[in-house]
């Protein structure tokens, strides 16, 4: 499960959304709710022509047949139309509203502010984007309309009741406290039970997965039995899951269906002693339980979307939270006067009182490489964040020719600095889309320049810029995926770059002659590489060895291998020379 | 209720995905039966209820109330049976529906387990994921419809003869005009069907693009791009909504004919009815319920349609199913005992001694994975161990003796403790070591509730150089006699590389150990370093030894920066 780490909207906000979105477009809605009525109007006239026939054949009356048939049969006509076109306005109404949320949605995800990205992790926002738009989609495409329709069509049911015979509404009321009382206890707990029953199915379904996919794991680390009781147990307990719910339906089903067969038998029985008594007609009896038999269908229709509204409910709740988030970087008009970054004092803490970094200080000089070496844990990667203006510091500052990072609006800081991890996401699209991303109106000729230079022009040349890539396309390897990200950066052209381990995944030696090639094109720039290999440090102008949570050496290679410190031991194993 | 799963899923018959169904059907016959019993039983209730209103309109039209409260108790009596016997029915299909659906994941998953390294060269991931995501589904519900399918079909002709035997020419109309309507509904089907996969095709594409968004938010927050995505987003959006539109105008019609198709039926039978009862050939009750059976006959048919589909669906689960299950593993051994001694590959000239730490360097990263794989006997090869070819050996065993860790091996879900230690053996000062080696102490003790955290699959969380050190870990953790580690450090930085590098020889001091890498820290290390050029061994002895002696192995393992 996926650790919950951004907002969620209450229940009031959920509230003022959908009533919002209901509003929003009011003749839509209204001539969806006419047509609705005007088809749940025409579908009353069957049972009434029904009762007067059946009490002409027990009374001997005599009947114009032949037209009341056919009013029957025109009313048919009219409900089979006008059910066409309501269903048909309703849905296309949903179906605009749904678009809505679903891109409201993901204009806010594209908003969030870049410390919670960092932070969040993707899984949380994931499930947001899958699963929750998933439920919400099944609630307006199907629940609202059905329990609309359900609605409308029993509400006038019962008003032609009402109408026709209206002592013979009074039996069906018997099987009102029996549907309510059941159907109340039922919903109270068939929410959780069914999320609970579809975590469990899921974690079934995942678990084979990973089974298949870690298959030569399995055999290598002889984890056969494991697996085979991992599956077993997770079967047991989506079993239970599916138990539970199992439980809750044996106890509601044959409620609701006696409370829909009750009203039957009490407004046949109640009509028919009436009758016999002389207080209604044949007529108004026969079509009375007409009605009330014809009332189950939407009563059970909205009986079983009901759980599903709530379902989207909660759905909309987490896709709103999204929108809770407050930004975390207020332009305070502050102007950047040059283009040197400068840590001053700098502490930061991602738990309060557990500082990573206890206060740093660092020039960069414009156009350096500077490369950040260090144990892992020791807060490379942190400051980094820092360096390219994502955290704000707990205390101290970043500046950038005088102005703190965190005070500039973004589109102005990322065309000072911008950060690349070794996070390798190819995005589904071309390869040119897939470099184009900061600058959609390179040429072709650009997008050739940047891809040479980071040595990934020959293969993306081999499989076509407009070879189709991410997921469901071709497949591109990690490391190619890194030289893409930096072929993205060169092409954004910030002035100054932080890069996290960005060639990590590339093979050692394809990486040194990219990482030079690299410094050809970006002579002039400002980069900060956090560096995963010696050879790094060993090409850049100076060096910073950082140790936990402080810089502990710096200098240039020849100064620091010369310094006898903690960098010339590495480097010194690094050659094999005696340490 | 049985508890699921059992304890053993059996041997399934894949011989063809029919004999696959029958097998699930087979070995849950009882509840099967039982259910399809209970599901015989609610349909008919349903059917009799038309006949049942009938007589009560009858008796009181007669005025003879002590027939309308006969009724009136057989119609509740009826609505308890249905009550009943629905629930149970419910109940059964339930038990059958999860019974198939565990059992295919039972006996994929052991299938799976069974084929090992063979599955990926012989599968795609998604041909076996689709399992678990929808054939599952797809064989209960071909299951689950035996049951309302087969009380469809007594409720139609239970109601077939009532009909007949009432009045002919009615019956007939009945009879000859609900299925009439069911055919006339099918032409609009198939359009209905192809709109609603484009429809869906459309929603992938637009889930698949918004999961794009999210997994690279970093990026695009971080160098811009917001817009183009958010675009195209829209645009995908609207294409979706449209898309579903134009199932909304097909099903919105098909939901019209289905009133007007039904609704003219009902007007013809009650105009004829009527004109009968009129006659005084038959009551008016029988007008009610030859007005309900035509009403009630729409349902059983529509059952049928859908037993028909999902069993066509099942089949073609089957299918995949049997497929996967017809697989066998491409490597196996013999009986013969693991010896101890060295472990050698003819191919490459690689000899493993026992007890040493041997570093590999090949010159091309392919050939070390190649080698790796041969000694694993993962691929076949000439490979022997003391002198016996591995083909020959107890298969489980040598697994036991023999642990290759490459970087393509997985993490899996669940306890972090429990999948680090997956031989269960190690104390927790067996575990602080295996951690201190990998330098992977800074990870645990990141983590919320440290060793007890549950880990998301494949270690998602983790970053591609935690991922490995955990690794590293699980490899040491599992203590096998031979451990070959394939580039074991290629993601962590050099500081941690070094360490880990010191580290290991104290940690594996006594066993035998082969790691394939090309960093000269952990080369330096290394009791002895054999050095792979095009696919053979051109020189061995230590790390500076070979510096000084070997310029193809100086410039593999410095990348020329001197």
């Amino acid at each position: 499960m996926a650790r919950q780490i951004l907002p969620v909207a209450d229940r009031a906000q959920v509230r003022a959304y959908a009533r919002r979105l209901t509003l929003k477009y009011p003749r839509q809605l209204g001539g969806a709710l006419g047509l609705h009525v005007l088809a749940a109007i025409s579908g009353l006239a069957g049972p009434v022509v029904l009762g007067n026939l059946v009490q002409a054949v027990s009374e001997g009356t005599s009947i114009d047949l032949d037209t009341l048939v056919l009013a029957f049969a025109g009313f048919m006509i009219a409900q089979a139309v006008l059910t066409r076109f309501a269903v048909y306005a309703s849905s296309a109404l949903g179906e605009r509203v749904l678009a809505e949320l679903r891109e409201e949605f993901v204009d806010q995800v594209l908003a969030l502010p870049l410390s919670t990205v960092e932070r969040a992790g993707s899984g949380d926002l994931i499930t947001r984007t899958s699963r929750d738009v998933d439920a919400l989609s099944r609630t307006v495409r199907q629940a609202v309309p059905e329990t609309l329709i359900a609605v409308v069509t029993g509400v006038f049911m019962l008003g032609g009741l009402l109408i026709v015979a209206p002592l013979l509404s009074l039996p069906s009321l018997v099987a009102v406290p029996l549907l309510w009382i059941s159907t109340r206890w039922y919903l109270k707990r068939a929410r959780d039970g069914y999320l609970r029953e579809n975590a469990a199915y899921a974690d079934m379904t995942e678990g084979l997965a990973e089974t298949v996919e870690g298959a030569r794991t399995v055999e290598a680390l002889g984890l056969r039995e494991r697996r085979r009781v991992r599956t077993d147990t997770d079967i047991a307990r989506s079993f239970a899951a599916e138990s539970y719910t199992l439980g809750l339906r044996m106890v509601w089903f044959p409620a609701v269906e006696l409370g829909y067969v009750i009203p039957i038998v009490a407004t046949a029985l109640v009509g028919g002693l009436l009758y016999i008594e002389g207080w209604v007609t044949i007529a108004q009896t026969t079509t009375a339980i007409l009605y009330i038999q014809q009332l189950i269908d939407p009563l059970d229709r909205l009986l079983s979307w009901i759980d599903e509204l709530q379902v989207g409910g909660a759905s909309m709740a987490r896709l709103l939270g999204v929108a809770n988030v407050s930004d975390d970087r207020v332009a305070t008009g502050v102007q950047a006067d040059g283009e040197d970054l400068r840590a001053t004092g700098v502490r930061y803490a991602y738990r309060d009182g557990h500082d990573v970094l206890h206060g740093i200080d660092l020039d960069i000089r414009p156009g350096e490489r500077l490369a950040m070496v260090g144990p892992s844990g020791a807060g490379k990667s942190t400051l980094g964040r820092l360096l390219a203006g994502i955290h704000p510091p707990r205390t101290g500052a970043v500046t950038v020719g005088g102005a703190p990072l965190v005070e500039l609006p973004l589109d102005e800081l990322r065309g000072h600095v911008a950060l690349v991890t070794q996070e390798h996401h190819v995005f589904r699209g071309t390869l040119r889309d897939n470099v184009l991303i900061a600058r959609p109106d390179a040429t072709d000729e650009e997008v050739r320049r940047v891809l040479e230079a980071v040595d990934a022009w020959e293969w993306v040349s081999a499989m076509g810029l407009d070879t189709v890539v991410g997921s469901g396309g071709a497949a591109v390897s990690p490391a190619h995926a890194q030289q893409l990200a930096l072929a993205r950066l060169v092409l954004a052209d910030p002035h100054t770059l932080v890069l996290d381990e960005a060639t990590s995944l590339i093979d050692p030696r394809a990486a040194r002659n990219l990482e030079r090639s690299l410094a050809a094109v970006l002579d002039g720039r400002t980069v900060i590489a956090i560096a995963h290999r010696l050879y790094t440090a060993h090409d850049a102008d100076r060096v910073a060895v950082v140790e936990d949570g402080l810089i502990s050496e710096l200098g240039s290679h020849h100064e620091l291998v010369a310094a006898k410190g903690a960098y010339a031991a590495l480097w010194d194993s690094w050659h094999g020379k005696s340490r | 209720m049985r508890a699921l799963p059992v304890p053993d899923p059996g041997t399934p018959d894949t011989r063809s995905p029919s004999r696959y169904l029958w097998w699930t059907m087979r070995t849950q016959w009882r509840p099967l039966v039982i259910g399809i019993g209970f599901a015989i039983l609610w349909w008919l209730g349903q059917a009799l209820v038309p006949y049942v209103i009938g007589a009560a309109v009858n008796a009181f039209t007669a005025k003879d109330s002590g027939a309308l409260v006969r009724w009136s108790a057989v119609l509740l009596g009826l609505g308890g049976v249905q009550a009943v016997s629905g629930v149970l029915r419910h109940r059964f299909a339930v038990i059958t529906w999860l019974s198939a659906a565990y059992r295919t994941v039972q006996v994929t998953g052991r299938q799976a387990t069974r084929l090992g390294a063979t599955l990926p060269k012989r599968l795609s991931t998604g041909e076996v994921v689709s399992v678990g995501n929808s054939d599952i589904a797809s064989i209960g519900n071909a299951l689950d419809i035996m049951l309302r399918g087969s009380g469809a079909l007594v409720a139609i002709v239970v109601v077939t003869v009532i009909l007949l035997s009432s009045s002919l020419p009615l019956g007939l109309m009945v009879l000859i005009g609900v299925p009439v309507m069911v055919a006339a509904v099918a032409p609009l089907l198939k359009p209905l069907h192809h709109r609603q996969q484009r429809q869906r095709d459309l929603y992938g594409d637009m889930a698949t693009r918004a999961a794009d968004i999210v997994v690279g938010l970093r990026v695009l927050r971080g160098i811009g791009g917001e817009q183009v995505f958010a675009d195209r987003y829209r645009e995908e959006s609207q294409r979706t909504r449209q898309a579903g539109v134009r199932v909304a105008s097909m099903e919105s019609l098909l939901e019209g004919m289905q009133i007007l198709l039904p609704g003219l039926l009902v007007a013809a039978v009650t105009w004829l009815g009527a004109r009968f009862a009129l006659d005084g050939q038959i009551s008016g009750g029988d007008l009610v319920a030859f007005y309900g059976y035509a009403v009630f006959l729409i349902a059983p048919l529509r059952t049928l349609t859908e037993a028909a589909d999902k069993l066509t669906k099942g089949h073609v689960a089957a299918r995949r199913v049997c497929r996967i299950l017809n697989l066998d593993p491409e490597i196996t051994g013999g009986a013969l005992a693991v010896p101890d001694g060295p472990l050698a590959d003819r191919e490459s000239g690689v000899v493993v001694r026992p007890g040493l730490l041997i570093a590999l360097a090949a010159a091309d990263a392919e050939d070390a994975i190649a080698i790796a794989d041969r000694l694993g006997h993962y691929t076949p090869g000439d490979v022997t161990l003391d002198g016996m070819p591995v083909a020959d050996l107890d298969f489980a065993a040598l697994r036991q003796r023999v642990l290759v860790a490459d970087n393509a091996a997985k993490l899996f879900s669940g306890r972090l403790r429990d999948e680090l230690d997956v031989r269960g053996a190690a104390r927790d000062d067996d575990l602080a070591r295996a951690l201190h080696t990998a330098c992977a102490l800074d990870i645990v003790e990141a983590l919320p509730d440290g060793l007890d955290t549950e880990i998301a699959e494949a270690g998602r969380e983790f970053s591609g150089g935690q991922q490995q050190r955990l690794r590293l870990v699980r490899a040491l953790l599992a203590d096998p006699e031979i451990l070959i580690l394939v580039e074991p450090t290629s993601a962590v930085d050099a500081h941690t590389e070094a360490r880990i590098a010191e580290r290991l020889g104290k940690a594996r001091a006594g066993r035998t150990t082969l790691v394939c890498t090309t960093s000269p820290l952990v080369l330096d290390r290394a009791d002895l370093v054999l050095y792979v050029a095009d696919g053979e061994v051109r020189s061995e002895g230590t790390h500076r030894e070979l510096l000084q002696a070997d310029p193809g192995y100086r410039s593999t393992v410095t990348r020329g920066e001197d």
